[in-house]
């Protein structure tokens, strides 16, 4: 068995993470468009559901790794000279952290 | 007929430019090649690859306005003038619409184009059925004119890594023959980062195959097949 993250892991991952967020937008919009919350509170209270907010926290982690499998495959195309790549992809994997990081904090701080 | 063709003589030129003609097609010309054979009558330097001039060999895949195609299966009434003619796209050229087509056999060797069966072979022959043989069917047909595959952008960019959609049609032939035995082994090759999963369902394959193959489909049928293997 593979351990790394290639070929037809990777492709299923694109197209596993893409089906998801798919479905929870038209989930979220559709929850938009019929319920819209009146207020603050409303939209706090929503989101808090432990449903939606474990819903919402797969959206972020399947974005994530939808983003990281997706650029890194444009980087395999695109950049060519190795030390050029790895820089590419340390700069992508940072900004990915990062922002994980940042969800995980408004998800935590906000409901906690 | 106008038109303006790709020229390049490694020897005098240091890139290729292009050349236009005007001549006049004759009575019985019917096909791009009959018309760029006339041309070459008049001036000998101009180089082509041609063999068997009816769309069976392969031997002259070109870009014609911007599409890969054969010249002799090419109707000279259905060309835009002025036909701009060029070498396969993103192959080395050797001399004017002459390109080298190693790195495309490389690829094509690759992924072992000939049955693997260990079994000792029968007296006469090893039989498939008919729903066996059908499976063949839109993948055998492969001439290996390299339309396809210089015409893919994936290619392009990797082409010492990605196979191909040419090289990717004749595994997906190998994969499904009921008397091939390395159906797994043969998985596993393409299963990395390059050899299959470059492909970006571009299609491009699908839309130039001279023979009106569909490389995509395999590669489709190829994918489906791990999935099913790893689920």
């Amino acid at each position: 068995m593979r351990r790394t993250v290639t070929g037809l892991r990777a492709w299923l991952l694109q197209r596993a993470t893409a089906v998801y967020m798919l479905v929870f937008l038209i989930f979220f919009l559709l929850h938009f468009i019929l319920d819209r919350p009146r207020s603050y509170a409303a939209w706090h209270g929503w989101m808090s559901a432990p449903g939606v907010s474990i819903a919402a926290c797969v959206f972020f982690a399947a974005l994530l790794l939808h983003a990281w499998v997706g650029v890194r495959d444009v980087f395999m195309d695109y950049v060519r000279p190795a030390a050029l790549r790895v820089c590419a992809l340390a700069l992508l994997f940072l900004g990915l952290s990062a922002t994980a990081a940042w969800v995980l904090r408004i998800f935590l701080v906000r409901s906690g | 007929m106008k038109l303006s063709i790709s020229r390049y003589n490694p020897e005098r030129d240091e890139k290729p430019y292009m050349q236009d003609y005007e001549i006049a097609p004759g009575p019985q010309d019917r096909m791009l090649l009959d018309v760029i054979l006339r041309l070459k009558a008049q001036d000998d330097s101009l180089t082509i690859r041609k063999s068997c001039r009816e769309g069976v060999c392969g031997s002259d895949a070109i870009n014609i306005n911007g599409r890969n195609g054969l010249a002799c299966i090419t109707k000279i009434a259905d060309l835009k003038e002025p036909v701009v003619l060029r070498p396969l796209p993103s192959f080395p050229i050797i001399r004017d619409l002459v390109v080298d087509m190693t790195g495309f056999f490389k690829q094509y060797h690759s992924i072992k184009p000939y049955l693997i069966n260990d079994d000792p072979a029968p007296e006469r022959e090893r039989l498939q059925s008919p729903a066996q043989r059908e499976l063949l069917n839109g993948s055998y047909e492969c001439i290996l004119c390299a339309c396809c595959t210089s015409q893919c952008p994936s290619f392009w960019w990797n082409p010492d890594k990605f196979v191909g959609p040419a090289g990717l049609l004749q595994a997906h032939r190998f994969i499904v023959d009921s008397r091939d035995q390395a159906r797994q082994e043969r998985l596993d090759d393409l299963n990395d980062a390059y050899r299959l999963f470059r492909c970006r369902t571009i299609m491009n394959c699908t839309e130039v195959c001279p023979k009106g193959l569909a490389p995509s489909r395999a590669i489709e049928q190829i994918r489906l097949l791990m999935v099913t293997d790893f689920l």
